[in-house]
């Protein structure tokens, strides 16, 4: 059992408060194209061009350069992925052989979920519909694991016996 | 695997979440022990046995499955 690779227990508090306003921002930039002046106009890029189509001679795409953007959803989208991976990976109170065992059932788990919705997806939506769901599918493998970790353990709360 | 735990806990009238401290485990994982859907790691097994001055063998048993 290697709790080593746990952030500590208070981190869970701090993924929620960051959590919650960064998901509200996502929200407003995936749905109402919000975009906040002073992140920028110009983004660095590793590379831009029409499409990955580095192998095309009429390719007119750019390494390394910088291209007008904003980094708002740049912002949003990290920031949603931070502290859902602090949710998700904290130590709980008492961390021990059976919480690591829970939580590794639940990885599984949220892993065959998450690519079954994804096959699922790839079927039957296609073009700007499809990159709408794989902007999503970013964020479901840790949302399905934090739901299914905490369903499990707040069964087993609720299953055990109260006695004196 | 079966194993009579709550009954050596009922003879040293000690509480699941007394056990859990002592051990040093959650009191979710002596309850899943203790109910049979967690099967302890040979760490935790000899831990447990070790404070009721017993063997492995007398708190744990293979069943046929097994």
């Amino acid at each position: 059992m290697n709790t080593n690779l746990l952030l500590p227990y208070t981190f869970r508090k701090w993924g929620w408060i960051i959590f919650a306003p960064s998901f509200i921002l996502g929200v407003l930039v995936l749905f109402l194209n919000v975009e906040f002046d002073w992140l920028g106009k110009k983004v660095f890029t590793i590379y831009a061009g029409s499409g990955l189509k580095i192998l095309n001679d009429a390719d007119t795409g750019q390494f390394f350069s910088f291209i007008s953007g904003n980094y708002t959803q740049t912002f949003a989208g990290i920031l949603c992925l931070v502290s859902l991976m602090m949710i998700a990976f904290s130590k709980e109170k008492t961390e021990d052989e059976f919480i690591w065992r829970t939580r590794m059932d639940s990885l599984l788990w949220a892993t065959y979920i998450n690519y079954f919705i994804l096959i699922f997806c790839f079927l039957f939506f296609f073009d700007f519909e499809f990159l709408y769901i794989m902007i999503f599918n970013m964020f479901t493998i840790l949302i399905i694991f934090i739901l299914r970790f905490n369903y499990i353990l707040y069964k087993e709360r609720k299953n055990m016996p109260y006695e004196k | 695997m079966k194993n009579n735990l709550r009954v050596e806990r009922a003879i040293k009238n000690i509480t699941q979440e007394e056990l859990a401290k002592i051990i040093g485990v959650s009191r979710q994982a002596i309850n899943s022990i203790e109910a049979a859907k967690y099967v302890p790691s040979t760490v935790l097994a000899i831990k447990l046995s070790d404070y009721f001055g017993k063997t492995v063998n007398e708190i744990f048993f293979l069943e046929e499955t097994d």
